[in-house]
């Protein structure tokens, strides 16, 4: 190897070119040094193996090219469409060109950071990536052809000017080309490295290939059965393991079950402080086994949880809302004066009970640790390189002997954007104890126990309005544990070291007990607003011997989904306080002229009947089904949502169907019509789920929703008819997320439908039969 | 030991009887796309055809799949080609038209559980070519031991997979 020379260097990206010929050629954009102002530890020092490739984009003589990103597919398909058609249109080249999308893998992936904001934050780094490379190309090729730059154009991968051309492809042919472009932050912290500078990036006014409906080229190999997924990969000589997970989120090992040899001849027991594993060659033996071993185990009693039917009594009577200080989110005028003077008020107390991620399949993991100390870990996570970090941490060895390795699974909705989703320390724990590869297969009992939950939350909202029906003042106080616990449960339970606990004082702002105020004030006519967070800690986990009670995670709209429903709802049942129609009473208290517009449109689409709730069939004696609209706004990453949903309730039996959803989206720049209406569909419906359905339920030691059956999610005959209109508005030039915010829209709406159909007001979900038959007769 | 026809090809199992069919598949036999769900017929993700008809591989012994024919997701395109006296050639380099269906009209997220969905959905459309959305929900939700599930609400993308196969197996093409 020889050392390269500089060719030139523009806009803080520098090309250097190694001198010597080679068969091929290419062009890889690689990690610069970070700038010397920055005091945290520069990228290098903790960098990927210097013999892999690092790069976010490589160019190849044959005009392909290959880009890589740390973040990972969690079914969105943004890295496999909406990166590629970003990229390409900086660059100028046809999307088929990129034909390879790495991801993931920590020794061959550039840039750490969570896979969540796909295209809010995160798209920067490959998009600003390929701006460089476009400068560096048009540079290289001015000097090639010996034509000015500027009379330089490049269409289709080809750039031309002056009566010349040359595409990418011979450009690097025969080259080996570095770019090397300006980053910044730490590869292994939550946010991972951000690529730095400013580089000109395209106007999104000539953008032709975003907007196109590509289609996402990694589903044909998942559905031919080629792709392989992290529940598929074996490594030799591997060992199945189950994890004998404790009674309870707080109990403490008596003593480990034993194993009858003669029933199960090749199965082992590992413990490791409160860690229980068992293990065996055979993957059917370790689940009998583990079975057997798990009714032996012997746990200390707890409790510490005041049980799911409680939960509401325990946030409103038991909580300590003054250990933690108050987070202040809109603040308008003087909403305790003008509440004063109010000519009518609503207020009303509003509950989202705990949600489970609850991937279709348990998490699973193998881990290979050898007698050097060094670790590769295969699995499915959102954020590899903080998994990374927190393996090293755990086991108290450099970041640099840790690989995450991450392949396909099951969809768990945020629950690993902070590396673990279970099972991955784990599978390490066990594998250095034992000296073999080690795959750790989560029972559906034990991914409904012991993973994460997104946190509940109580809001207490009042509304107060002038003789006019106009909202004066809207107060709001969202209380609830904090939603981002990302200590990996394997190394509590073996008690080894992990990041702190979501605290006051926790470093990382995001792993904070404050309760931010998430939820984007849209209703901007208001003239008195006053809005507040409170946190506290997670419940049990003070308590718990082994610190861990009721650990929380973020999914989908952490936080917002929580503070949007009460929002929302309250809002529905003002308008009714007012006499106006849902719709138009929202139209008339925000400025924002986007909302306005889709709110329009949503009366179009949905078959809205413009006027006040409740309907005026509500509460008919005679009715066997009650039927009713309801309608939810929601502002999230500069995308503007609106949502009606049409629902029918039988009174008798407490049954809520949702006969109809009409979400009408305008996310600014469509990226992808088609996957953004996949994503919507998929990602609403999941929001029915939610309201109908979803609780965790608890009892005062454990979680009890074990299953399918205690935990149930929609299925497919309870689906309504789903109608997807999207309606983008490419002149604001950014994009608007699509994946996750249609999740959040369908609980508000759903509520205020039920309102409207019966007149009685449900403040909390799920509309479950129990909960909705003491609504009525309430 | 007991011997096992998968996927056309017959095989001598070693696991104990007693394992249910889908750590034989995945483990012994390699055949990976039954998915591990919740190991108690309650999602579908491991489902499989046995003699044509859908069933549960987590919860099936072994010893019951003897003397059956197995079919999963990577046998579909080979079962297609003999329902229409396709070449062998033509069989290796065609999805059947469920799978084809489920791509061209990009009906997985995640994808987990897209499996046991197109186990299904093939069952449905080999008795019934023309189904409606009624007759699609209830298959994949009333007519076996629990509703498939799919956690990230592919639901209406399925309704569109399922018609776009029907079309596609009534064309006889791909």
């Amino acid at each position: 190897m020889s050392t390269p020379d500089t060719v030139f260097s523009i806009y803080g990206a520098t090309l250097n070119r190694r001198s010597f010929l080679v068969a091929s050629g290419s062009l890889v954009v690689a990690l610069g040094m970070k700038p010397a102002a920055s005091n945290t530890v520069a990228a290098p020092t903790n960098s990927l193996d210097a013999t892999q490739p690092s790069s976010w984009i490589e160019i190849h003589a044959d005009n392909t090219l290959v880009i890589r990103t740390g973040k990972c597919d969690f079914g969105q398909s943004s890295i496999y469409t909406a990166y590629r058609q970003i990229v390409a249109e900086e660059l100028d080249v046809p999307v088929e060109a990129i034909t390879t999308v790495i991801s993931g893998d920590t020794d061959r992936t550039p840039d750490g950071g969570g896979t969540f904001g796909l295209l809010r934050t995160n798209v920067m780094n490959l998009r600003k990536a390929a701006a460089y490379t476009r400068e560096a190309a048009l540079e290289l090729a001015a000097r090639n052809l010996g034509v000015p730059r500027t009379q330089l154009k490049i269409a289709n991968g080809v750039i031309a000017g002056g009566g010349k051309s040359v595409t990418y492809g011979a450009l690097v042919a025969g080259e080996s080309l570095q770019l090397t472009i300006p980053v910044r932050g730490n590869l292994t912290d939550f946010g991972g490295l951000q690529v730095a500078g400013d580089p000109p990036l395209k106007p999104t006014s000539s953008y032709t290939v975003v907007g196109q409906p590509i289609k996402n080229p990694s589903l044909r190999p998942k559905m031919s059965g080629e792709a392989l997924w992290v529940n598929d990969v074996k490594l030799p000589g591997m060992l199945h393991a189950r994890v004998v997970h404790p009674a309870t989120l707080g109990s403490t090992l008596v003593s480990a079950g034993k194993v009858d040899k003669s029933q199960f001849p090749n199965t082992q027991v590992v413990v490791i402080g409160n860690l229980v594993g068992v293990l065996a060659p055979d993957e059917w033996e370790v689940i009998l086994a583990a079975q057997v071993v798990g009714a032996n185990t012997k746990w200390s009693e707890w409790k510490g949880l005041p049980g799911h039917r409680n939960l509401l009594e325990h946030l409103q009577s038991k909580v300590d809302w003054n250990e933690i200080p108050a987070a202040k989110g809109a603040q308008a005028g003087d909403a305790v004066a003008a509440s004063a003077k109010a000519s009518k008020t609503h207020s009303g107390t509003y509950f989202v009970p705990y949600h489970k991620h609850a991937p279709i399949s348990p998490t699973v993991s193998l881990a290979d640790v050898k007698p050097n100390g060094s670790v590769t870990l295969h699995t499915h996570s959102q954020n590899p390189q903080f998994l990374r970090m927190a393996i090293a941490k755990m086991l108290g060895r450099p970041e640099t002997d840790v690989v995450i390795r991450t392949y396909p699974g099951a969809s768990h909705f945020g629950r690993s954007n902070g590396g673990n989703a279970g099972s991955e320390d784990e599978a390490v724990l066990l594998s250095r104890a034992v000296g073999k590869p080690v795959r750790v297969q989560w029972m559906r009992p034990d991914d409904m126990q012991w993973s994460t939950q997104s946190s509940a939350s109580m809001s207490k909202i009042r509304i107060s309005l002038d003789e006019k029906g106009k909202i004066q003042t809207y107060q709001a106080d969202h209380s609830g544990p904090p939603m981002q616990d990302d200590r990996p449960i394997g190394a509590l339970l073996a008690g080894l070291p992990t990041i702190e606990a979501p605290g006051p004082n926790n470093a990382s702002r995001l792993h904070s007990t404050t309760m931010n105020v998430a939820d984007r004030w849209v209703y901007t006519e208001v003239p008195n607003v006053a809005e507040a967070g409170h946190g506290t800690y997670q419940i049990g986990q003070r308590e718990s011997a082994i610190g861990v009670g009721l650990r929380d995670h973020s999914m989908r709209t952490p936080i917002q989904f929580q503070q949007n429903f009460p929002r929302e709802a309250a809002i529905s049942e003002a308008a009714a306080l007012a006499g106006a129609d849902p719709i138009q009473f929202r139209i008339d208290h925000t400025k924002e002229e986007r909302f306005k517009t889709i709110l329009a449109r949503l009366r179009e689409e949905s078959g809205w009947q413009t006027r006040p709730s409740p309907a005026p069939s509500a509460g008919a004696k005679e009715s066997k089904i009650l039927r009713g609209q309801g309608a939810s706004i929601m502002l999230r990453d500069n995308g503007y949502w609106a949502c009606a949903c049409h629902v029918a309730v039988t009174p008798e039996t407490g049954e809520v169907r949702v006969e109809r959803l009409t979400i009408v989206v305008d996310p600014g720049i469509v990226v992808n019509p088609l996957q953004l209406k996949r994503q919507v569909q998929a990602g609403s419906l999941m929001g029915v789920s939610q309201a109908l359905h979803e609780e965790v339920m608890f009892d005062e030691g454990a979680i009890t929703s074990t299953h399918w059956g205690t935990y149930p999610i929609l299925t497919m005959a309870e689906m309504p008819e789903v109608k997807v209109v999207i309606a983008g508005r490419p002149e604001f030039g950014v994009y608007g997320q699509g994946s996750e915010s249609a999740n959040a829209l369908a609980a508000p709406a759903i509520v205020a439908a039920f309102f409207d159909a019966t007149g009685r007001p449900a403040r909390r979900i799920p509309l479950r039969p129990e909960y909705v038959k003491s609504v009525l007769a309430s | 030991m007991s011997m096992l026809k998968v996927n056309g090809t017959e095989h001598d199992v070693r696991s104990s009887p007693d394992t249910p069919l889908l750590y034989v598949l995945r483990n012994e036999l390699g055949i990976m796309t039954p998915k591990f769900g919740c190991g108690m017929a309650q999602c579908g993700a491991c489902s499989v055809l046995l003699d044509g008809a859908e069933m549960r591989a987590c919860i099936t012994p072994v010893a019951a799949a003897e003397g059956k024919e197995v079919t999963t997701v990577e046998g579909l395109p080979a079962r297609w080609a003999k329902q229409r006296n396709l070449s062998a050639q033509t069989a290796q380099d065609t999805l059947h038209p469920v799978q084809e269906a489920w791509v061209e009209e990009q009906v997985p997220q995640c994808g987990i559980c897209q499996f046991g969905m197109m186990i299904k959905v093939t069952e449905l459309l080999e008795a019934n070519p023309k189904p409606t959305d009624a007759d699609i929900k209830a298959a994949l939700t009333t007519s076996g031991p629990s509703p498939h599930l799919c956690r990230c609400a592919s639901y209406a993308a399925i309704l569109d997979g399922v018609h776009h196969a029907a079309r596609l197996m009534a064309k006889g093409a791909k």
